[in-house]
């Protein structure tokens, strides 16, 4: 369990030890790896296949722009896919796997992929698989689905938790590194309040993988002390691990926090948090990502970014290799050599491509051996420092669609366009590569922006650091042999597809993308996007910049979809509103529905029956017999106060409230402007100023809103108040012709006979001896029918109290589903018929409406659609055979008629069975419906296979004189 | 019926708990009643309730206090008044008090008050809350709508690290789920 490749140095505490395992072998770590970095310092090269040819792939970068070394981390359900092992942090216990092969690591069977290469190439999906058709998906696109992707999902509930939060700040600086930290210093001490994010586990960026001196420090040391001084700031905060991946509208930017990913145990704490991040400012100081030269056979594991090399030596104390070569077009990359040296580490070449050396193979199945020289010369290397010089991570710069412009002297793209606004970029992110260049810039941006808000505070003086040579030579790819050059690592897309491409057709960038695959997946081509860039430009006879670039989109790197969801999932996936007599009723058997946000008991299971409608049918036949009781605080309530308040509810209301006497309540019917029905309800007068609203449940957020329209905007001159007390009041529905006898035991000191409180009648009142109520005398199910209010707090006691006061009447509890039987049975419209597409005379309510006033659709009442005589008007409807159910939903056809649109009499639109008929009935929508009472018709459902005849009735199946409501 | 009479309870139970870094606690002594300004009453209603209570109206995002009473804004003519029901003061008498110059509805059971104090409040805050809780944005004595995990919340500050977090009393329980999830998540 030795760690062969650890060498002296780096940023990692060797006192003490880790053990992680990976395809099943126990190795060591230490605290300050990552993933890549141990298995590198355990002599492990190859780490995984690669997507299409599954050739052996080792770890090419030292951080999230990492396009090889993807693995699975954990097991059973905790199996994550794709992982990019150079962003893992090892800790104690970590359980790791390779990915996308077929039989071991080391002999994947599908590994032959490679040798059909020449069958393989880009786009090959989209020229075979043609014929025959009948294998399409049955043979073709299984096989495919099959071999295709990485990682494997493990397929099961995500058993980690993710959670939201939201921070705010005067500047955010998107990065760590040199730059960032530069910035926050002076912002900090200017005293702007400043969220400082980066990616890593530790800040610093790429001062931790050099050996440049700032001030009179290590560039490294230096960064630890930047972040002390930060730490002892109120007004900072630092976030490492957390990934800023996008950015959006008015300063908001998105950002993963990775809180638990690094422990062997969570404490039950979330994972990973989603912060949406708010700010006057932001700074991106993202650094840049060097990129690889392409030439023949440059994917073999031990092929690296320089930039890595000399992370994986400085920072984690590793040897990537014994033998390094170096391949550079660049002065950057030859600092990898003194690197290297510096450590004891042989270089066994130094391939300067500027003075028109270069490869043109390597050797090495699962490691590479040696590098192949254009003048013939072999070189043995087991490692192999790669440096196409530099690209800033321009990414959250375009993320509005502002296009990055080249710059010939860096030979890479910088910021240009819009940037998001509040967005200014700084360091390497905007093409400044030089360390004493980046830290002035930075500091000055910090200082400017201090200014900008209003901060005067000193923020000091840049740190002092020297300029280092960077001068690049734009070389991008070696055409010198016969062997593949791979662009793209990830998606295995070499110089050859994307020439092909061109070739074919696909000239623009993004078609170049889709058409080979470059730049997708995981790393989103971060080390191979300027590689494609070049190698199409060079195809088409054109420059880089005439070539273009694809534009960059959140997320900058991958976000777990658990992130985004958060917490809110499985139960917690929304609110749930309960009533006040909800725990009763789960003790007392009540089954629940969701009803919007509201959980409402349907009905009430009692031992012996068979199933819901035998609950249903016993509350419904105790209800109309006896007394039953339903809970209905869920109906909105909206308390009305104010001098005007009968002129506003008189011009809301399409019928007449103005002359509504106190201690009354009247149904009102509410019309859009349109003149469609758009809710309605009862509206009791408490005083000459103070009314309360009933609206329908589900309309009552609605019918609210549209009331502060009114009050506000309609007619601001009316003195009218709205407060919602929906919540405030538990309120039940007593209902049956002995809900008087019951009424009277419940209510102190309060007449309710027939001739003292009649039908829609209403009064403030108490109950059981004190407690403040509201009584109305209102029947949704058509029988003699309260409905009593009591303050909220009260409403268990409340439904408690009723129960054991109605043990001698039989008193019944009954759902929703019962209330919905009894308001058919009745011939009550609800949510079915008010679709908003019905008005006022459709439901038989066109009497109702008054001709004497204005209202909200007053004006369009009378369009001719509305006032047709073959209009759809409300009936009921039963079925002649009594046996038969009926079906929501069927269409209403004459006798002998075809079953087609042409011939479409009405539909039915709420169906029930009534215990008391013995029979399903029905209510629905016939044109010229109220003058075909006793008519037979077909009711045509072909979605349900039923077509039976039925008989035309009045809509009130029950008692349609209204004797029980008013007796 | 002599025999029977209504025991209020309490949404949540009267549910206390501590945390690592922060308490959380169902306010169950506080009365509520919404004041709601005439029109063109402005001036006899702000005249009435400072000779009255000597309470000033509240801001946009302001409460005043006095006298054990707060005013806390609710939009922009109708205010919650807050304040703990004892023996001279209660519902019907601050109704009462209020008779002719303000709207009044009782407002104590459509609201359900959790009070969240300590030093891990706003860690706490930062995973529901969308409002910048800074002191210096959002001080002492301020009050806002927001909305916390899809529910609808009135805060209230009280203090540097004391809230009061009121929302809906039937979703009492999916709030409470969601503030007390917020502070097990965020206790460090």
């Amino acid at each position: 369990m030795n760690q062969p490749n650890r060498i002296d140095g780096g940023q990692i505490d060797r006192a003490t030890t880790l053990k992680f395992q990976f395809n099943e072998r126990w190795l060591t770590a230490h605290p300050g790896d990552t993933l890549a970095s141990a298995l590198l310092a355990n002599g492990v090269r190859l780490v995984g296949r690669s997507f299409k040819y599954h050739r052996p792939r080792g770890i090419f970068s030292a951080g999230s722009e990492e396009p090889n070394a993807l693995v699975q981390l954990h097991k059973g359900a905790a199996l994550e896919p794709n992982t990019r092992a150079t962003t893992v942090e090892v800790f104690d216990g970590l359980y790791a796997t390779s990915q996308n092969h077929r039989g071991s690591l080391e002999y994947d069977f599908l590994a032959v992929n490679d040798l059909l290469s020449p069958f393989l190439s880009a786009g090959f999906y989209y020229k075979t698989f043609m014929w025959p058709r009948a294998f399409w998906e049955k043979i073709y696109e299984p096989v495919i689905r099959s071999a295709a992707g990485l990682g494997r999902l493990s397929g099961k509930p995500d058993p980690d938790a993710y959670d939201h939060g939201y921070l705010h700040c005067d500047v955010l600086i998107i990065g760590a590194g040199p730059a960032g930290l530069t910035a926050a210093l002076a912002a900090g001490r200017a005293g702007l309040r400043v969220i400082l994010a980066d990616e890593d586990f530790r800040m610093g960026g790429r001062l931790n993988a050099e050996t440049q001196v700032v001030g009179d420090m290590e560039g490294a040391a230096w960064a630890q002390a930047a972040v002390g001084e930060l730490t002892s700031m109120n007004n900072v905060r630092l976030m490492t691990r957390t990934t800023v991946y996008g950015a959006y509208d008015h300063g908001t930017y998105g950002a993963l926090e990775r809180m638990t990913d690094h422990l062997s145990d969570s404490g039950d704490k979330p994972r990973q948090v989603l912060w949406r991040v708010y700010s006057k400012r932001a700074i991106l100081c993202a650094g840049a990502t060097e990129r690889s030269i392409a030439f023949g056979n440059n994917d073999r594991p031990g092929v690296m970014l320089a930039g890595a090399v000399r992370a994986y030596v400085n920072r984690f104390g590793v040897a990537p290799g014994r033998r390094v070569a170096v391949l550079t077009n660049n002065n950057d990359g030859l600092r990898t050599v003194d690197d290297l040296r510096a450590k004891g580490i042989e270089v066994s070449a130094v391939i300067d491509a500027r003075k028109g050396d270069y490869l043109v193979n390597t050797t090495g199945r699962k490691g590479l051996k040696s590098v192949h020289l254009n003048n013939g010369r072999r070189i043995e290397a087991d490692c192999l420092a790669v440096s196409g010089g530099w690209s800033p991570n321009v990414h959250l710069s375009s993320h509005h669609r502002g296009r990055p412009i080249w710059r010939d002297d860096i030979a890479a793209f910088v910021p240009g366009g819009e940037l998001p606004p509040g967005m200014i970029v700084a360091g390497a992110a905007n093409g400044t590569l030089t360390l004493a260049s980046i830290l002035k810039e930075a500091h000055e941006t910090a200082q400017r922006i201090a200014t900008d808000l209003g901060k005067s505070g000193p923020t000091g003086e840049p740190p002092k650091a020297s300029d280092e040579d960077f001068a690049t030579a734009p070389i991008w790819h070696i055409n010198k042999g016969k062997q593949r050059a791979w662009v793209d690592l990830q998606n295995d897309v070499t110089t050859k597809d994307v020439t092909q491409s061109h070739r074919e057709g696909f000239r623009s960038v993004e078609h170049l993308k889709r058409y080979t695959t470059l730049g997708m997946a995981t790393d989103q081509g971060k080390t191979s996007n300027m590689l494609g860039l070049a190698v199409m430009a060079e195809a088409s006879g054109k420059t880089i910049p005439e070539t273009g670039t694809t534009i960059f989109r959140p997320p900058y790197s991958p976000v777990p979809i658990g992130a985004f969801a958060g917490r809110a999932r499985g139960k917690d996936f929304r609110p749930t509103r309960r009533t006040p007599s909800h725990d009763w009723a789960s003790e007392n058997g009540a089954s629940f529905v969701e009803t919007g946000a509201w959980l409402r008991a349907e009905w009430y299971a009692r031992p012996g029956e068979r199933g819901w409608r035998d609950s249903v049918d016993r509350e419904v036949k105790a209800t109309r017999t006896g007394v039953g009781i339903c809970d209905v605080t869920t109906l909105g309530k909206i308390d009305i106060q104010g001098r005007d308040t009968a002129e506003f509810l008189n011009k809301i209301y399409a019928n007449a409230f103005l002359k509504l006497p106190v201690g009354k309540v009247r149904y009102g019917l509410m019309l859009r402007e349109d003149g469609t029905v758009y809710d309605d309800g009862t509206t009791a007068r408490l005083s000459e100023t103070h009314f309360v609203m009933t609206t329908t449940t589900a309309n009552a957020v609605l019918v609210f809103r549209n009331l502060e329209f009114a009050r506000q905007c309609l007619w601001p001159d009316l003195d009218v108040h709205l407060i919602s007390t929906t919540d405030a009041w538990a309120q039940f529905s007593v209902a049956g012709p002995k809900s008087r006898a019951l009424m009277q035991k419940a209510v102190d000191d309060l007449d309710l006979s027939n001739e003292a409180f009649p039908f829609m009648a209403c009064a403030a009142c108490t109950v059981f001896g004190g407690t403040p109520a509201r009584l109305f005398r209102i029947s949704f199910s058509g029988e003699l029918a309260y409905e009593i209010a009591v303050p909220a707090r009260y409403g268990d006691a409340m439904i408690r109290a009723m129960m054991a006061a109605g043990e001698e009447f039989n008193l019944t509890p009954y759902g929703t589903e019962a209330l919905g039987v009894m308001r058919i049975e009745k011939g009550h419209v609800a949510g079915n018929e008010l679709n908003g597409q019905t008005d006022a005379r459709m439901i038989g309510l066109g009497k109702m409406i008054s001709r004497n006033k204005d209202f909200i659709g007053a004006a369009l009442l009378d369009r001719p659609e509305q006032t047709r005589d073959d209009g759809l008007q409300l009936v009921g409807l039963r079925p002649i055979d009594a046996n038969v159910n009926l079906t929501a939903g069927a269409h209403f056809l004459n006798p002998g008629d075809p079953a087609d649109m042409a011939h479409d009499q009405g539909w039915m639109t709420s169906v029930a069975y009534s215990p008391e008929l013995g029979c399903s009935i029905g209510l629905g929508f016939l044109k010229r419906g109220s003058e075909r009472h006793g008519e037979t018709l077909r009711s045509f459902s072909p979605i349900r296979a039923q077509d039976v005849m039925v008989e035309v009735c009045s809509p009130h199946h029950i008692d349609p004189e209204g004797e029980r409501q008013r007796g | 019926m002599a025999d029977i009479s209504l025991v209020p309870a309490p949404v949540l139970g009267g549910f206390q708990q501590t945390f690592a870094t922060c308490s959380l606690a169902e306010r169950i002594d506080i009365a509520l009643i919404s004041i709601a300004i005439p029109r063109q009453g402005k001036d006899a209603l702000t005249q009435g309730i400072s000779a009255r209570w000597a309470l000033d109206m509240p801001g946009a995002t302001k409460m005043t206090q006095a006298n054990g009473l707060r005013a806390i804004p609710l939009t922009a003519d109708q205010f919650l008044l807050a304040f703990t029901p004892e023996n001279e003061r209660t519902e019907a008498s601050v109704q009462a008090d209020l008779e002719g110059i303000g709207y009044t509805t009782v407002q104590t059971d459509a609201w359900v008050i959790l009070e969240l104090s300590g030093k891990g409040s706003i860690a706490a805050l930062e995973r529901i809350c969308p409002l910048d809780l800074d002191l210096e944005v959002f001080p002492n004595e301020s009050a806002s709508r927001t909305v916390m995990d899809h529910l609808g919340v009135l805060i209230a500050r009280l203090a540097d690290d004391r809230f009061w977090l009121m929302s809906a009393r039937s979703s009492a329980a999916s709030f409470l789920h969601a503030v007390d999830t917020s502070c097990r998540w965020s206790a460090i």
